[in-house]
């Protein structure tokens, strides 16, 4: 027997027609629906769907960043500015570090144009210990799709307060990542003075739906810590 | 049995490997191109060797090829097709600099995958619609080098010792491509020995397809979304 010419499978598929539908048709769509749902809202900050934002998929996409020499500025000393400045108290609540990243963390920021200035002061009320609250002072602008984003990281640190001055190096918003590692739920006090606008709920800086110029109990109402 | 594992596992990775860093030349490697001036061809022969190993496009492709080939005399003829097809264009397409968007060459390439599985299936015959074979990968072949073309143009390649360099580039490319043929081949040999080649045969052939059709979605949401090409 020639194995050349007694293949022992075959050489060419015989599918039926109804299967064939099957495999293209389904291949067209299963494809349609990875690229869709999971590579699109994953790769190119674009989600169709919904699919990327129900399954947190879109959360893996991130702008090229870059990287700002926050020691490095210059520009006048004095500034004018057209608009009044404002001044804001936020109460932000933190669980203890049981209730998981969605109560023990949270990111506060405010909008500034380029060359604005802000002074703050925050406070952890109720931490004890000042290893107890992690914070990440840093600002970014807002990219569209595609578009490369620009970072500043002023400070990552621990401790259980901050007071200083901040002049943007960009149009973008500014602001803290705090953590609560401790035990005992903790507010952060953050008392801003300058020229910036507040970031709506649940736009990028404020994703956490914190609201301003009220006590802590009321400062984030879509949240229901899962404790008493 | 466990043969057909490593098949699955192949097109599997295919599926799930990170795509948008699968093709381009990157990182260190870019800088190194970017930085060479003068001829450098060992180096270039690596780069082009890397880039067809971790290629997963152009070797889907291949296994869609080689699928129902039993002869080492078919797999040669064919393989010499695509070569010839891909050393053409990459070659001319950076001598003289033809502008094409990356991301619809691979978009291309995608479907290449995809046309391949559906021939394999028997899908053109059923259409009444019958290519000739060799010509269409060696056509694919033409696509496949320009997609390997825009890769090496990106980079902005010095004009200073460019024939050597993109000579070595191809000539890597061909042995990139005989490693992963010689292995790919051992698998399908191995596999096709085995009962389970019959029965799993069109599931290997529907899941290249699909395979095929996630890297050309991929590619033209890249080419409206990306904002690079």
């Amino acid at each position: 027997m020639s194995e050349q010419e007694q293949p022992i499978a075959p050489v060419q598929l015989k599918v039926s027609g109804k299967t064939l539908a099957l495999i293209t048709g389904g291949g067209l769509v299963a494809g349609a629906l990875i690229v869709l749902g999971a590579i699109m809202p994953a790769e190119f900050n674009t989600d169709p769907l919904g699919i990327g934002k129900l399954s947190g998929i879109a959360r893996l996409w991130a702008p090229d960043e870059i990287e700002v020499d926050t020691n490095a500025a210059g520009g006048p000393l004095a500034r004018e500015y057209e608009t009044a400045p404002r001044t804001d108290v936020i109460e932000i609540p933190l669980t203890d570090f049981l209730g998981g990243a969605k109560g023990s963390e949270l990111e506060y920021k405010v909008a500034m144009k380029q060359g604005a200035t802000l002074i703050y002061e925050w406070e952890a009320v109720g931490a004890k210990n000042p290893n107890d609250i992690g914070f990440d002072f840093h600002g970014h602008t807002t990219p569209e799709p595609g578009q490369e984003m620009t970072v500043a990281s002023y400070k990552a640190s621990r401790g259980l307060s901050q007071t200083g001055a901040l002049t943007a190096p960009f149009d973008g918003i500014q602001g803290w990542q705090f953590s609560n590692f401790g035990d005992g739920a903790v507010v952060i006090r953050v008392k801003l003075t300058g020229f910036y606008e507040l970031v709506p709920s649940g736009q990028e800086g404020n994703l956490a739906g914190i609201v301003a110029n009220v006590p802590a109990a009321q400062a984030r109402p879509d949240f229901k810590p899962n404790q008493p | 049995m466990r043969r057909h594992h490593i098949l699955f596992a192949l097109l599997a990775f295919a599926l799930i490997a990170p795509p948008v860093f699968a093709h381009a030349i990157g990182g260190s490697d870019a800088q190194f191109v970017r930085n060479t001036v003068g001829a450098d061809p060992f180096p270039f022969l690596y780069l082009g060797a890397k880039h067809m190993v971790t290629g997963y496009d152009h070797l889907l492709f291949l296994l869609g090829v080689i699928f129902f080939l039993y002869r080492l005399k078919d797999v040669l003829l064919y393989v010499t097709l695509f070569s010839l097809g891909h050393s053409t264009t990459l070659i001319l397409g950076v001598l003289f600099d033809f502008g094409v968007s990356a991301h619809l060459v691979d978009m291309v390439i995608g479907l290449s995958v995809s046309y391949k599985a559906f021939e394999n299936l028997g899908g053109f015959r059923k259409l009444g619609f019958e290519l000739d074979n060799r010509i269409a990968v060696g056509g694919f072949g033409l696509v496949h080098g320009l997609g390997l073309a825009t890769k090496l143009q990106d980079l902005g390649l010095n004009p200073d010792g460019l024939l050597p360099n993109l000579i070595a580039f191809n000539i890597g490319v061909e042995i990139g491509q005989l490693i992963a043929l010689s292995l790919i081949l051992v698998v399908m040999t191995l596999w096709r020995t085995t009962k389970s080649f019959g029965r799993f045969a069109i599931a290997a052939n529907a899941l290249l397809f699909l395979a095929g059709i996630v890297l050309a979605g991929e590619q033209l949401a890249g080419y409206f979304l990306a904002g690079d090409a």
